[in-house]
């Protein structure tokens, strides 16, 4: 009990030093927190990119090397995915897109994305209709002039009016908008929400392409992206003559393999400064400890010298280190939160608190480092004869 | 049977080397209960070594020293805390104050080891500091005062503790010479109240006011002479 008083007395006795070793606590623990805690808001930030892209998507690109003989496998295609793939697929779009500017009244996008689907193509796209409807089968069939647009191309053409039932303009022509998507991207120029679909069957008057070549396959999970793949694969194999055609079917969940391989290289490469920053953190309590251990030393030699037992000076300094080390251990969670939570905020947008493991971990670390490194000038010195421990420099 | 006695003790540093030095070389000495004994010696005569090892600061190089009839050999690390603490009250040369804590604190952290209560220790403490004259100071860091005010809140940490025996190594070596007589007479008035006194100086007026003066020369005891007997 006395000897946490005079811990505490000892501590507030030497703020410089009491504060440089905290210090070096500090930013061990708060460096690593934040470190990790971008790293797991990067993470996010890339896995929730890809969510909106969708996952689980296969396509198909077809090359015709004989433009005036080509033949259309679009039907054919739809068809043999909803006869013998209904199961493992959820849906097929042609997936073709252009530019140009849409214009309604005074208002125009030039920035917008055009694609041309079928009625699969929000399904395929993860878009989910708002208001109105979505194309049908029927819109590919007769070649309406009809549209779906993305929430940006909404708020850019009709600021708060509803789109639904208005006409728009793309490169002079007509569309009438049908239906409108759920914002996806944040409503912003050049997002997710700056689209529009038309039907696909448009393609040869406004593309000015004879056939559809490429193809989005939504597939229903994971695992049955390599059946669907082989399938396609036999199909597309019979179907199209090697002689005037080639083909590719891409899987579109590699991207994102190689980009969890990417991130976790990141998080490897930015949990190795985190742990630098800790052993720099924990280099400096050592540094400031072992410096006073002169000083410490005559101190100990003296108490020695007029009667102090080796396990008060020792529990003395035991109370001394553990209370500095876990006050700032706790200062460097504090500001580690903090610090997290602001910069994920700004940089991600995102609320990010750092891992429980590794807050353990760290701050652990860092306290074992200063109790040990507090407590080495005492276990050395109140072993001394008294007269050698006085006599330290 | 004598509080103290030193058997052929060798205190020896870089032994069988070339700078070997015999700080002290084969001194026999025996002290009795209540005497007050003056060590005399010029520079580097070995009295503090002598005075390191009578207080348990340190061990001889070869010899045997009895305390209370028990040798030191034989003590644990604990006992020779305890009997530090609660037998001797040591005046060091260099004052040995802890930099870090008040004057009043550090006359009271040997009291603190004994498990003295702490509104005891401070009222114990501040009788201390009076009687030397320096309680002003009680809450001044030892850094803010004078050497010869070190070295009276030195002394007062040693007399505090009211221990049986008290070792001074030069108490009066910072303080003119009206202070230094007043240590002298808190020393004679322990003494006279019964506590054993060592006291080292190099000040033949002051070892003159010892009942018994020790000469030490090159490690050596060259003189040892009763100047005054005990009183009964
Ligand atoms: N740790 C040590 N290592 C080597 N030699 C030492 C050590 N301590 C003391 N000595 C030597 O032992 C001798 C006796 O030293 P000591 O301190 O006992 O002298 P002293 O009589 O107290 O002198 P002073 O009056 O100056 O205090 C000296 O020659 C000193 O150099
Ligand atoms: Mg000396």
């Amino acid at each position: 009990m006395s000897a946490i008083k005079l811990a505490f007395d000892a501590i507030l006795e030497k703020k410089g030093r009491s504060f440089l070793t905290m210090l070096g606590i500090i930013i061990g623990v708060a460096a690593v927190l934040i470190l990790v805690g971008l790293v797991s808001g990067y993470n996010a930030d890339i896995t929730a990119y890809y969510e909106k892209l969708g996952v689980n998507k296969i396509t198909v690109d077809i090359t015709y090397y004989d433009r005036t003989n080509t033949v259309d496998i679009t039907d054919d295609l739809i068809a043999f995915i909803g006869d013998d793939l209904a199961d493992a697929v959820i849906g097929i779009t042609p997936e073709s897109t252009s530019t140009g500017t849409l214009k309604y009244m005074a208002n125009s996008n030039s920035t917008a994305t055009v694609y041309f689907g079928n009625e699969q193509w929000s399904a395929c796209n993860n878009y989910v209709i708002d208001r109105g409807r979505d194309l049908l089968p029927i819109d590919a069939a007769q070649r309406s002039r009809v549209c779906v647009i993305g929430t940006y191309v909404a708020e850019s053409l009709f600021g708060y009016i509803n789109p639904v039932g208005k006409t728009i303009t793309f490169g002079g022509e007509p569309f009438l908008v049908v239906g409108t998507y759920y914002q996806k991207d944040g409503t912003a120029e050049d997002s997710m929400d700056d689209m529009i679909v038309i039907p696909y069957t448009h393609i040869r008057a406004l593309k000015n392409t004879a056939t559809v070549t490429k193809f989005t396959v939504k597939v229903q999970n994971a695992d049955l992206m390599e059946t669907v793949m082989a399938e396609l694969e036999y199909f597309l194999g019979d179907t199209l003559s090697t002689n005037t055609s080639s083909y590719t079917l891409e899987n579109g969940n590699d991207a994102m393999t190689e980009s969890d391989e990417e991130t976790a290289s990141i998080s490897i490469v930015l949990g190795g400064v985190a742990c630098i920053a800790l052993l720099v953190g924990g280099i400096g309590i050592m540094n400031i400890m072992l410096v006073t251990v002169t000083e410490r030393t005559r101190e100990i030699g003296i108490k020695k010298a007029i009667g102090a037992q080796r396990s008060v000076i020792i529990t003395q300094f035991l109370v001394e280190s553990s209370v500095l080390s876990a006050a700032g251990g706790v200062i460097g969670i504090v500001i580690g939160y903090a610090g997290s939570l602001i910069l994920g905020k700004i940089i991600y947008d995102l609320i990010l608190v750092p891992d429980t493991l590794v807050t353990v971990g760290a701050a652990l670390f860092s306290v074992v480092i200063g109790v040990v490194f507090g407590l080495y000038p005492a276990v050395k010195a109140s072993g001394l004869q008294p007269v050698d421990a006085l006599r330290a420099d | 049977m004598a509080l103290i006695e030193l058997h052929n003790i060798y205190k020896i540093y870089a032994e069988g080397e070339e700078n070997e030095v015999r700080a002290l070389d084969g001194v026999d000495l025996t002290i009795d209960r209540g005497e007050f004994v003056a060590i005399v010696g010029t520079s580097g005569s070995g009295k503090s070594t002598m005075m390191n090892i009578l207080g348990c600061l340190d061990v001889p190089t070869y010899g045997d020293y009895y305390l209370d009839g028990i040798s030191i050999k034989e003590r644990t690390e604990r006992e020779l805390a305890e009997i530090r603490n609660f037998q001797i009250g040591f005046i060091f040369q260099g004052y040995n104050l802890i930099p870090s804590l008040s004057v009043w604190q550090n006359v009271a952290l040997p009291m603190s080891y004994q498990g003295v209560r702490k509104d005891e220790q401070y009222d114990r403490a501040m009788a201390a500091l009076e009687q030397v004259e320096i309680a002003e100071k009680a809450e001044n860091r030892p850094n803010q005062l004078s050497g010869g005010q070190q070295q009276r809140v030195a002394i007062a940490r040693a007399i505090a503790t009211q221990s049986p025996i008290i070792m001074a190594d030069e108490p009066t070596g910072a303080l003119d010479t009206k202070t230094g007589a007043q240590v002298l007479s808190i020393l004679r008035d322990l003494n006279r109240a019964g506590t054993t006194v060592i006291l080292i100086t190099h000040d033949n007026g002051i070892a003159a006011q010892a009942r018994r003066r020790v000469r030490v020369q090159d490690g050596k005891i060259i003189e040892d002479e009763i100047l005054e007997e005990v009183s009964p």
